[in-house]
């Protein structure tokens, strides 16, 4: 599969700088754009929206992080920060609208009632985008 | 905009421009609508601000994008200040940057002492060896003795820090005058042994010699405006080329000597000969010439912040290993030099190594990677003190001693001015003396021993106050510094004076007295705008008047009055007639244009000037108050093209200049552009 576009939604947690460098390498092999992508949710008692401060000041954190570790590597990236009721719809849309063959999810480790809980957006992605998925899963930490 | 563009909502603490603009998209399914969050241009949001992004500093227009790009190509891309880390030396880049001025002296320090022993035949060449185990003596003392400065100022000591901290104002700007003038000294005096080189080897480029220095004065500049660490970088390679081959050479020459092949001397083209009786001034003069191998051993010392972390561990290993090459290099250059019978050019056409390099390994291939390394390096020793110049200077500038300029980073975090002041300054020295490595070379020197010997008693005194663990063994051991550097010093002083030392020991001092007036004017400065502390700040409310000078009613002229008057209730206007009849005709086109809505002042001036009757104006309606504050909006015609401007009189700057010392005075500028669709028809 040829990959042009690869959509990469960053969530602010430890494997973020895995995910972009593993898209670099990802991309760079098929000369793809990569865009990655922060989605803050809005509750539903606030309009959509509304200028939520420390979120947006986050967000933009998660994404300089992303584009410092692309520039370390000598590659470029796209930013954006995307607000919307539910993380995964957005990510799917911007997916859709973006043309992107590709959405590299990173998930961290975690467990829940003794078994990797992979995260209600994960999930989501994963059923509902119409191109492919791809989950970077964290090793388990020794 | 799109229909679908929000507003953000209101918030009285928010002010109107957030640094985003919110686009809605619509999704998939109803209710997956998503907000983009578009940054504005060369914004992003930052923890509690805004931060400017690089794209900010990008030029809209075509010629300023192509300025841009020519600057990226020439000096790379911008740093910005949180990279600063990662822009710090390494012991590998750091030895190349802080040591290839010391480095270098292994190529001349020999010849330089020998030059002056050979005046006495071979009994004064005798004194080659004792006087070489001197200098290397020294040697090891002044780094044993800097290796302390670094562990008492592990934040960057160097001579003028060390010697302000403990002796004072005085012993401390004595410290940075001789360490400014020996920076400069080391790059016009590295340049102009460089292109000796060159010249040597070409007799041809001797008519642009100058230039030739120039030229490379330029690179090394443009190489450290990219940063130190690029610097460092490029640099390192022609150090190690240099210790790498002349380390081959000595080797070769070692083994020969030991399995008894013993080369024999290739013969210069014309001996020094010996005219002078073999005394106590000669031989002084000879240490002295040879001291100069010394210069430079401060600079890791200066420069132990540009080191990566634990950066004090790795700048006394620098330290060391500079010390250790040096050392190495000088004496076995000085050892077989002698052992093998090389005698010095009086011509100068041909070098003690060079002669060593053809004795031991022949006029082949290896001779002449010797000699291009050597000719690299000597360029290259000039490098130390683009690292060490700037940082002083940044250092004198925080201390306010020196132009605030000095302290500021560039675009690749270099210290762009004190680069380009040590470039400009040594290149001017390089034309007046017109390339000549002996014109220069008694300039040299004295300086940095001066350094030597203020930094090595003021951490006597350091040890003394502190009595820290192993006060005793520091102590002593900088004491036994101050004092060997210090009879150096005077040894230098006695022996140069004559040749040009006085020229140094007498720039000193003006150098010293120019500080100390920055540092006063920066102290009055301050002492004037200081707010004293745990005042409460009430911000001054007296009322401003606002005059708006009209030359003649125009679309520009009614731009600036609207503007005045949006900002100011107590607007008037004033104009300058030459004559009665033309006063009559502005006040009547006034009344119709404007009407009485705006106060108009019309002044006639017979002797035809504008910009003194306006002054005169001004003070009269002040009234004698002068603390009422007066501003000035001036409409200012801004052609399209550049060269337009030599077509109009410039009126409004001429009114600014006037207006920039007049007291209680703001001038407002308000530019028009022709083809500004806002402005008033």
């Amino acid at each position: 599969m040829k990959l042009t576009n690869i959509l990469v939604p960053l969530a602010g947690t430890a494997i973020d700088p895995d995910v972009i460098e593993y898209a670099i390498a990802l991309g760079r092999a098929h000369k793809a754009k990569i865009t990655a992508v922060h989605v803050i949710e809005v509750k539903w008692n606030m309009p959509l929206d509304a200028v939520l401060d420390a979120e947006l000041e986050r967000g933009e954190e998660v994404l300089a992080l992303a584009e410092k570790v692309a520039e370390k590597l000598g590659a470029h990236i796209s930013t954006e920060v995307l607000q919307a009721r539910e993380a995964a719809a957005a990510i799917v849309d911007t997916a859709v609208e973006q043309r992107s063959e590709l959405i590299l999810l990173g998930m961290p480790y975690r467990k829940r009632l003794g078994r990797v809980y992979v995260g209600r957006t994960v999930e989501e992605v994963y059923v509902k985008a119409p191109c492919a998925v791809l989950a970077y899963r964290q090793e388990e930490p020794k | 905009m799109s229909d679908d563009d929000v507003t953000p909502p209101d918030d009285p603490q928010r002010p109107s421009d957030v640094p985003e603009r919110f686009e809605r998209a619509p999704g998939r399914r109803i209710g997956d609508q998503r907000v983009k969050i578009v940054r504005r241009r060369g914004f992003r949001r930052g923890r509690g601000v805004i931060v400017a992004t690089e794209e900010s500093l990008e030029s809209a227009g075509l010629g300023g994008r192509m300025l841009s790009v020519a600057r990226e190509i020439l000096f790379g891309k911008r740093i910005p200040t949180e990279r600063e880390s990662e822009e710090r030396l390494t012991k590998i880049t750091g030895l190349a940057i802080f040591a290839s001025d010391n480095i270098s002296s292994s190529a001349y320090a020999t010849e330089e002492t020998m030059r002056a022993l050979a005046l006495a035949g071979a009994a004064g060449l005798a004194f080659t060896m004792p006087l070489t185990v001197a200098i290397v003596t020294i040697l090891a003392i002044v780094v044993t003795s800097y290796l302390q400065v670094i562990k008492a100022y592990p934040n960057g000591g160097g001579s003028y820090v060390v010697a302000s901290r403990n002796l004072g104002m005085i012993p401390g700007l004595l410290a940075a005058a001789a360490l400014l003038v020996d920076y400069v000294l080391t790059v016009s005096v590295s340049v102009a042994g460089g292109v000796l080189a060159i010249t040597t080897a070409f007799p041809g480029v001797d008519p642009i010699k100058v230039w030739v220095g120039v030229g490379f004065i330029a690179l090394l500049t443009i190489g450290n405006l990219r940063g130190i660490r690029e610097a460092g970088v490029v640099f390192a390679g022609p150090t190690y080329f240099y210790v790498a081959s002349i380390a081959i050479v000595l080797a070769i020459g070692f083994y020969r000597l030991i399995t008894g092949d013993i080369p024999a001397a290739v013969p210069p083209p014309q001996a020094v000969q010996a005219n002078e009786a073999l005394g106590i001034f000669l031989v002084l003069r000879a240490f002295s010439s040879g001291s100069v191998g010394l210069s430079g051993t401060e600079a890791v010392a200066n420069g132990v912040p540009a080191f990566r972390e634990p950066s004090a561990r790795n700048a006394s290993i620098v330290l060391i290993a500079m010390g250790t090459l040096f050392g190495t290099l000088f004496f076995g250059i000085s050892f077989l030099a002698t052992r093998f019978g090389i005698q010095v050019d009086a011509t100068e056409t041909k070098s003690v190594i060079g002669l060593l390099t053809q004795s031991i390994v022949g006029q082949g291939a290896l001779f002449y990677v010797v000699q291009a390394a050597t000719a690299i390096i000597l360029v290259l020793a000039a490098n130390t003190s683009f690292s060490g110049f700037p940082r002083l200077a940044s250092i004198l500038a925080t201390d306010r001693f020196m132009p605030r300029q000095f302290a500021q980073r560039g675009d690749r975090l270099a210290y762009s001015f004190g680069i380009l002041v040590l470039a400009a300054v040594s290149a001017i020295l390089l034309v007046v003396y017109q390339g000549s490595v002996n014109g220069l070379i008694p300039l040299y020197t004295i300086g940095v021993f001066i350094a030597f010997t203020l930094s090595q008693a003021g951490l006597v005194r350091h040890w003394l106050r502190e009595r820290g663990p192993g006060w005793r063994f520091s102590t002593s051991i900088n004491a036994l510094g101050a004092v060997v550097t210090g009879i150096v010093t005077l040894v230098v002083a006695y022996t140069k004076f004559l040749l040009g030392a006085w020229l140094v020991l007498a720039i000193m001092p003006l150098l010293i007295y120019g500080m100390w007036r920055v540092r006063r004017h920066y102290q009055m400065i301050e002492d004037e705008l200081l707010i004293p502390r745990a005042t409460q700040v009430h911000l001054a409310v007296r009322k401003p008047r606002l005059i708006v000078p009209i030359a003649r009613l125009d679309r520009s002229s009614l731009n600036t009055l609207g503007l005045a008057r949006a900002i100011c209730a107590d607007v008037a206007a004033v104009h300058i007639s030459y004559d009665e009849e033309g006063a009559a005709a502005f006040r009547e086109r006034w009344s119709r244009v404007v009407g009485p809505e705006l106060p108009l002042e019309v002044i006639v001036s017979p002797y035809r000037a504008l910009v003194a009757p306006l002054l005169s104006y001004l003070d009269a309606i002040d009234d004698g108050d002068r603390s009422r504050p007066v501003i000035i909006a001036l409409a200012e015609f801004v052609p399209s093209h550049w060269w337009e401007n030599a077509l109009h009189n410039q009126t409004a700057l001429r009114l600014k200049l006037a207006l920039f010392s007049r007291k209680n005075t703001s001038v407002i500028d308000v530019p028009f552009h022709p083809e500004d669709e806002d402005a008033p028809h």
